[in-house]
């Protein structure tokens, strides 16, 4: 099916906006996506007409909030194929949900936390945090599986890595990853935040233990994120966060914890966004996840090419198919901040640059940053083009 | 050096908006770096060097190339510019206190300051702005778009526009 992209554009009213008399050609979705009008109208329709608590006031209001909440949940387990509803916790971002996970499973001293080199702050820090009780951490080379293997030993209770590298779209071959750690005995935690909304996920396929991903990025409201998990170990996570709602009962001296998923719910939720993140799926599915992808992977694919042709050095496998809409890469001789400043200035075109919250990798590595293009369904073949010619004349800057 | 004169620009904009505050911050961090022999690692001369550049990539590409390359060089001939104006206007503003002539004691030279005693001396100018103002020509309100009718717009004004 071929996607109508200017009809899809005309969801997005950011994109009536001009800056300097001149559209904008956003390439950033990589960090927060743009906002479709049925996401900002379903937030704007909580506000304006049933702006109260769920799961909680038994009035008009608060059940129609309830009921909204509710269904979001819905639409996330059919989103991601999961067997249970209450398989889905509503997190703020990937971060929290990752952080949730790490200190609520029963890691004993010596037990080991497998990671791979190209990993997020978000999944590299707690696991850094958990060092102070003794866990040990090891790193396998991203996408590498007989370095995964080789470094899966036996002490090895935790997997956590991405399923799409953020800094380069380097796709993890995450499902022999999970079938030889369920051979090991070791739990799975996939950090789906660059591949939901442009990969499928089918976390029954996957057999996946626990899978993250933040709304922001899949066209819904910043505050927002999803944790998937199996049901059986969500029951036998320790609570991490408890306060409002996640209690049946309490005494001065104890209290009767919650059932899934508002054990791990905490204080009041943001409804607004939970609404807005359920309307946002909504929309991703008509769309078509795989029409997604093939449109994202024909625009990496154009860009790609000019780029190898232009000389340019881009981060990660070279081949389009092997990496996500995500292209890094660094021009010899243009600090890369400069880069995007003047893609910005010259054009709109809006790019990130930096280390992109890898710097660890970057370290290594000893690479200053990259600039990076990160591309999403709104993009047009005629935005590339431009970005390519821009390019062009970026280099011959030098 | 495009950080200094950053400095000044934000540090005075900066008085009257805090959004800028941080930007004079961030110059003031990169220029006492440079001070010390240090990297600038605030990266706002490389967003400063990339907006001039990328604007004018799309009205030259050789001048861009050319502010692109020679940036550092560009940056020291502004900031020459820069402190060499403001120590002239340091002496002539002492100039001024102390003597009443920017160019100093007994000039009969021009000066741009002495427009700025007569403000200051003159009752009838701080009060009369409009066009009853004994500065304001009958030429220059019964002109539409000319500094008095336009720019000191009022009750008094108007009125002298429609008699004029």
């Amino acid at each position: 099916m071929t996607l109508n992209i200017q009809k899809i554009r005309e969801d997005f009213p950011i994109y009536k906006k001009l800056i300097n008399g001149k559209p904008i050609s956003y390439m950033d979705s990589a960090c927060v996506s743009l906002k479709p009008i049925q996401v900002i109208d379903a937030i704007n329709k909580y506000y304006n007409e049933f702006p109260a608590c769920g799961g909680r006031s038994e009035h008009s209001f608060g059940k129609k909030v309830t009921g909204a909440v509710n269904n979001a949940r819905k639409i996330i387990q059919n989103f991601l194929n999961a067997k249970k509803v209450n398989e889905i916790i509503f997190t703020k971002n990937s971060t929290e949900g990752i952080n949730l996970i790490t200190n609520s499973l029963n890691l004993q001293e010596g037990d080991v936390v497998l990671t791979s080199d190209k990993e997020h702050n978000s999944v590299l820090l707690p696991i850094q945090l958990l060092k102070e009780k003794g866990i040990k951490h090891k790193i396998f080379k991203f996408g590498d599986i007989d370095d995964f293997e080789e470094k899966l030993t036996k002490d090895v209770k935790l997997v956590s890595t991405a399923h799409i590298s953020n800094l380069d779209g380097t796709i993890n071959p995450i499902e022999e990853i999970i079938s030889l750690s369920h051979e090991n005995n070791s739990l799975v935690l996939i950090d789906a935040a660059q591949s939901a909304g442009h990969n499928k996920i089918n976390v029954r396929k996957l057999n996946v233990d626990f899978l993250v991903f933040s709304g922001h990025k899949v066209f819904g409201p910043s505050g927002t994120g999803i944790l998937y998990g199996k049901l059986d170990l969500l029951k036998e996570l320790k609570p991490f966060i408890i306060g409002g709602n996640t209690v049946k009962d309490s005494t001065y001296k104890n209290y009767e914890i919650e059932d899934v998923p508002e054990r791990f719910e905490a204080g009041l939720q943001d409804y607004a966004g939970i609404i807005g993140l359920g309307e946002a799926i909504k929309y991703l599915e008509n769309i078509g996840i795989n029409n997604i992808e093939m449109h994202e992977y024909q625009l990496n694919k154009l860009i790609s090419q000019a780029f190898m042709e232009l000389g340019i050095e881009i981060l990660g496998d070279l081949d389009p198919e092997k990496r996500s809409a995500i292209i890094s890469f660094n021009i010899k001789g243009m600090d890369f901040h400069e880069v995007a400043g003047i893609l910005n200035e010259s054009s709109n075109i809006m790019i990130r640059s930096g280390r992109h919250c890898v710097h660890s990798w970057f370290n290594a590595n000893n690479i200053e940053g990259s600039a990076r293009i990160s591309l999403s369904v709104y993009n047009t073949e005629e935005e590339c083009e431009v970005l390519i010619k821009e390019i062009k004349k970026i280099k011959n800057l030098i | 050096m495009i950080c200094l004169i950053a400095l000044v620009v934000f540090g005075i904009l900066g008085i009257f908006s805090v959004a800028y505050r941080k930007i004079a911050l961030e110059a003031f961090d990169c220029v006492f770096r440079r001070l010390t022999i240090r990297k600038c690692t605030s990266g706002l001369d490389k967003r400063l060097k990339s907006q001039i550049t990328g604007r004018l990539m799309n009205k030259s590409p050789k001048i861009a190339r050319f502010t692109y390359k020679n940036f550092e060089l560009i940056s020291w001939t502004f900031t020459i510019i820069m402190v060499v104006s403001l120590v002239y206007s340091g002496i002539g503003a002492y100039n001024f206190v102390m003597y009443g002539n920017c160019n100093g004691e007994n000039s009969q030279e021009a000066c741009v300051y002495n427009g700025l005693s007569d403000v200051f001396n003159n009752d009838d100018l701080k009060l009369n702005v409009g066009c009853e103002s004994p500065l304001c020509q009958n030429e220059d309100c019964g002109c539409e778009g000319e500094i008095n009718c336009q720019e000191k717009r009022g009750a008094l004004c108007d009125k002298a526009c429609e008699e004029s």
